[in-house]
């Protein structure tokens, strides 16, 4: 039951009045600006790709100096010097080292702790930059299952030579990929919040009732908002955009008007789907059980992290029905490769387009019921 | 004046003469009636007060007329609209609620030139009116402060400022006068009078005795229905009770077995004479009998009717 057109002049006023009201609270604004910044902060450096304090044993047979030296200029690394191959499997078992690189005029072996991918792939990126020109490697990982090393079969191998190429031009680390993923989950979350507890006090001090009683529409009411709130949205992207970018250097290889423009849309979404969450909140309180249901498995599913690929295929089709899903992919897209508007269209400007007009509609419908 | 609404009712009452027609109106929360075949007709340009106790219905009318209830059953007509199209005589409407329905975090000013803005009132004409209804509410001086900091009374106050805002033909006022102090009260008062003068219809609900006195036609509620309506020298009528002349005499006894014998109902309370009368020549009659050495004439209060009626409905 949608009714009569919108009345711009009311939509304002009621943007005027949000406004207002969000100027006069520090403490959200506050919320609002430095937690997307404190956020953000916190994952860069801990997603910065930097790591320290890796325990590396040496098992040094002679030769490869090219690449003892290497490894000893490296920083992150501790390195402690064994006598024997089997030392070093003991000691890895015993977790005290993450790794050993065995080596030997012909052959580089490595024994890997595998259970953490980040540092595995540190030692295999500096033994490789250490092995000048590259060498055969050859790697042995320690299975889950906790039952010693294994080696890579055959002995004595000359593997082939490995050549990458990174398709745009970087070596892109861990926070390049995230951010701008991560872009969109602080927009979202914050305005999700923020939006379904402002429309639950509307609805439990009464005003929702006065308005009601007014000419006002509810999907005047609901733009008022929108419009009111997009200011606030405006700001927090920014701030955590100028964080991402010149704090972290992810690059922003696309016009930042269109990443903006996905924000935006996405932050739309947030704001309507929380309002009508909100009508399933009795209190505040009732508010932040929310998170776990509707915010956390966009953390966990929509790629932000790690890619979808990697997610397990029943549980995949939840991750193409998330908003989260398609802003990541649309913001790393513009960031990184610098797409533009019509290559991010399909199927990212239009999911979110669909989420935006879906959340609206029903946050107004469920707004008509019978209040109280 | 002039509705420019051309719907014609089906039924024989004239919509001029009525802001409100109410028939048979039912309502259940759950397995609670709340309103129980209830039946109404408040003319135009009147104060009508809604009386009764807690639960009685009161509120879920006054919602109902505001359109924000779906009946389950019964016809309503609010300003000669069928309450399924009350949108179109929404602008009309002032609805104030028992709720602080007001922004806590505005301004005096900001929440008036909101409630302004929703009726489309701005420029000029919403300065004039805001500073014209603060005057009135005695809120002028306070106009940049921040809502949530006012007291309850000047709440009340500002929330009926906002509830006038657009110049309503309909006022549903739900307890709008708790906590403003006597003196205020009064000037609420008059100024309601004032608007009904003017032809705009006020509907209000109230636990207050004195409260009710002062409209045009009191109803009284009880389960869901109306059980008395009139007004409140009516109400009084209705209740059986009568004007009670007290009288200190040299001796009571002698003097009330008097009075017994000419037909007056007589009691003597503290050594005081209590006698219903129904009017001044009985007034007399009795003074003729007896030579008071004090005398008190105690009108009964509507208070007294409420809590009559309350007793013979629950028996």
């Amino acid at each position: 039951m949608m009714e009569r057109s919108l009345d711009v002049k009311r939509v304002l006023v009621v943007a005027r009045r949000v406004v207002r009201q969000l100027k006069r609270d520090k403490r959200t604004i506050g919320l609002i600006t430095f937690a997307p910044i404190f956020l953000m902060i916190l994952f860069g450096y801990a997603l910065s790709g930097e790591m320290s304090g890796i325990n590396l044993g040496i098992v040094d047979y002679g030769g490869q100096d090219a690449l003892k030296a290497h490894l000893q200029s490296v920083d992150d690394f501790d390195l402690l010097y064994l006598g024997s191959e089997s030392d070093a499997e003991k000691l890895i078992v015993e977790g005290r080292l993450h790794g050993a690189v065995v080596i030997r005029k012909e052959v580089v072996r490595i024994l890997l702790d595998g259970s953490s991918p980040q540092i595995t792939s540190s030692i295999m990126a500096e033994v490789r930059s250490g092995l000048q020109p590259p060498e055969s490697l050859q790697k042995g990982v320690r299975g889950g299952g906790g039952d010693g090393v294994v080696r890579g079969a055959g002995g004595v191998e000359t593997g082939p030579q490995i050549v990458q190429r990174y398709v745009y031009g970087y070596d892109l680390e861990m926070m390049d990929s995230v951010g701008p993923a991560v872009l969109g989950l602080v927009v979202f979350f914050f305005t999700f919040i923020t939006a379904a507890i402002s429309f639950l006090r509307e609805r439990t001090q009464g005003s929702l009732e006065k308005f009601m009683v007014s000419p006002l529409s509810r999907p005047e009411m609901v733009a008022g908002y929108l419009l009111g709130f997009s200011l606030f949205a405006l700001l927090q992207s920014a701030t955590t955009f100028l964080v991402v970018v010149f704090v972290f250097g992810v690059p922003m290889n696309g016009n930042p008007l269109t990443a903006f423009a996905v924000i935006l849309l996405l932050g739309a979404g947030a704001l309507v789907l929380g309002a009508f969450f909100s009508n399933f909140a009795k209190t505040e309180f009732q508010v932040v059980q929310f998170i776990p249901m509707v915010i956390l498995p966009q953390v966990v599913l929509s790629g932000v992290w790690w890619p979808l690929q990697s997610i397990p295929a029943f549980i995949r089709p939840i991750s193409y029905i998330l908003p989260l899903t398609y802003s990541s992919d649309a913001l790393r897209a513009v960031m990184l490769k610098g797409a533009g508007i019509s290559e991010i269209l399909v199927p990212d400007l239009l999911f979110l387009v669909g989420f935006f007009v879906a959340s609206f509609i029903a946050a107004t419908l469920i707004l008509s019921r019978e209040v109280g | 004046m002039n509705d420019g609404e051309n719907s014609t009712p089906s039924t024989s009452i004239s919509f001029e003469d009525y802001s409100i027609v109410a028939s048979g109106l039912k309502k259940s929360f759950g397995k609670l009636r709340v309103l129980n075949d209830l039946s109404v007709k408040i003319p135009r340009g009147t104060t009508y007060c809604l009386l009764g106790p807690n639960g009685s219905g009161k509120t879920t009318f006054i919602r109902a007329v505001a359109g924000l209830l779906r009946l389950d059953g019964g016809d309503l007509w609010v300003l000669g609209e069928s309450v399924s199209n009350v949108r179109r005589v929404r602008p009309r409407i002032g609805y104030m609620t028992q709720h602080k329905a007001l922004y806590p975090d505005l301004t005096l000013q900001e929440n008036m030139e909101f409630y302004a803005g929703l009726y489309g009132i701005d420029g000029r004409r919403m300065a004039e009116r805001i500073s014209e209804l603060l005057e009135m509410v005695d809120l002028t001086e306070h106009s940049d402060r921040i809502t949530g900091d006012l007291s309850g009374g000047m709440y009340q106050r500002l929330s009926l400022a906002c509830t006038l805002i657009h110049e309503p033909d309909l006022l549903l006022l739900d307890e709008p006068t708790v906590g403003v102090d006597p003196i205020l009260r009064e000037t609420f008062w008059r100024f309601f009078d004032d608007l009904a003068e003017k032809g705009a219809t006020i509907l209000i609900t109230t636990h207050l005795m004195d409260e009710a006195e002062r409209c045009k036609i009191v109803g009284y509620m009880r389960a869901g229905r109306m059980l008395a309506e009139g007004s409140p020298e009516e109400l009084k009528r209705l209740a059986g009770l009568r004007p009670i002349l007290k009288l200190r005499v040299e001796d009571p006894k002698a003097s009330a077995t008097i009075l017994a014998n000419r037909g007056f109902e007589v009691d003597v309370v503290e050594g005081e004479l209590h006698v219903k009368i129904e009017d001044h020549q009985q007034l007399k009659e009795v003074l003729e009998q007896v030579v008071p050495l004090d005398l008190r004439l105690i009108e009964p209060s509507i208070g007294d009717a409420f809590l009559r009626l309350a007793e013979e409905g629950s028996r």
